[in-house]
């Protein structure tokens, strides 16, 4: 299936996002930056920070990452490089990150170096005007691709779907949490972990690589 | 207060809102046109980052939690000078008193209004513990009531004896 239509379509909708509001939270479509953090707190779980890894942010925005990662976990050597579909996006994370050492930014929808880890936060979440099939299929490319280029681990979020008898917010995909992590452990033959309760109405799904014997 | 918010005096129930709307009691079904989680959500980002301190000022935190709203910046940054000029230090008071819900298990929902500033005494920020502010709601808050009063009109010149 060709998803050149769906990646237009988000890179359209994320270059709107930071014209509008620039470099912060909102340009990045999240309510504010704590909330953006504690999905990184998430998805962080994956790495193992008592030695010195690689990184791949895919749908990295203007890097907001990496502001996270040099307070929190200072201490660790990270080799980060982030992903963004938005060129827009990308000339302000370049921009606000010149003079950062082991960061670099690259233009597309698949990072084309593997890494020990990646992670990618709300790029499941906007789905716009596509029908749920080719939304499925975008997120499932894209969970192999992240496959791909992780040699440990990498992890993704989603929102939650609404119990039933609530409607969906248009617009926007949900998902079962079972439904994705059956997908990784059949297709990847990888652990998986779900993460949730931690106050917003999304889960963080872990993939491991399980260790070669 | 109405002479830190000038004509956006408008919005001063808009900004209420929005902190009421964050700090609410969680919707129990997962319905996702609720784009907020309410005070789960506000409690778990306590845990993770104690936004609300005896050493930050609220204003602070309600400028990292975007409680200013996001359409009007002018509107914005007299709200937030609003909070950091309440008397009394109350805008550190403010910080403390949700610091110390947020100790509790579980935390009470809050609630954000105003009172009148120009009656006798109440020139100050009003904190009442498990409180019942909305009638409506069987629901206990910490309710935090800001002193306003309106600002006052320029006055007006004086026409020229002919």
């Amino acid at each position: 299936m060709d998803l050149t239509a769906v990646h237009t379509g988000i890179s359209d909708y994320y270059t709107a996002k930071i014209r509008k509001f620039g470099a912060t939270p909102l340009g990045v479509d999240w309510t504010c930056l704590p909330t953006q953090e504690l999905r990184f707190v998430q998805l962080l779980k994956v790495c193992d920070f008592t030695s010195p890894l690689s990184l791949n942010d895919l749908g990295c925005g203007y890097g907001a990452l990496l502001s996270y990662l040099d307070r929190r976990h200072a201490g660790c050597p990270i080799d980060y490089v982030g992903v963004d579909i938005s060129q827009a996006m990308l000339r302000r994370a370049r921009r606000l990150w010149r003079n950062r050492r082991n960061a670099s930014f690259i233009h597309g929808h698949a990072s084309p170096r593997p890494a020990d880890y990646s992670i990618a936060s709300g790029i499941f979440n906007v789905q716009l005007g596509q029908p749920p099939d080719v939304w499925e299929r975008f997120i499932a490319t894209t969970l192999d691709q992240l496959h791909r280029t992780s040699r440990r681990g990498f992890s993704v979020n989603f929102m939650r779907a609404p119990t039933a008898g609530t409607p969906e917010r248009k617009g926007l995909y949900s998902a079962e949490p079972e439904q994705w992590a059956r997908y990784c452990a059949a297709q990847f033959g990888a652990t998986t972990e779900m993460l949730d309760g931690y106050g917003l109405r999304e889960f963080t799904l872990i993939v491991r690589r399980r260790p070669v014997s | 207060m109405g002479a830190f918010m000038k004509e956006d005096d408008i919005y001063i129930g808009t900004f209420l809102d929005l902190f009421n709307i964050r700090f609410a009691p969680t919707p129990s079904s997962a319905d996702a046109m609720t784009v907020f989680g309410g005070i789960d959500e506000i409690t778990a980002l306590q845990g993770e980052f104690g936004i609300f301190s005896s050493k930050r000022p609220f204003s602070a935190s309600a400028a990292l939690l975007g409680l200013g709203g996001i359409h009007k910046a002018l509107a914005k940054n007299r709200w937030l000078e609003l909070l950091r000029n309440l008397p009394d230090n109350g805008d550190q008071q403010i910080a403390d008193a949700l610091a110390a819900n947020f100790r509790k298990k579980p935390p009470l929902p809050c609630y954000m209004r105003a009172h009148d500033a120009r009656i006798k005494g109440e020139n100050r920020v009003i904190i009442i513990e498990s409180d019942a502010p909305l009638f409506y709601l069987e629901q206990k808050y910490l309710t935090i009531s800001l002193p306003m009063a309106p600002r006052r009109q320029p006055a007006k010149k004086k026409a020229k004896k002919k």
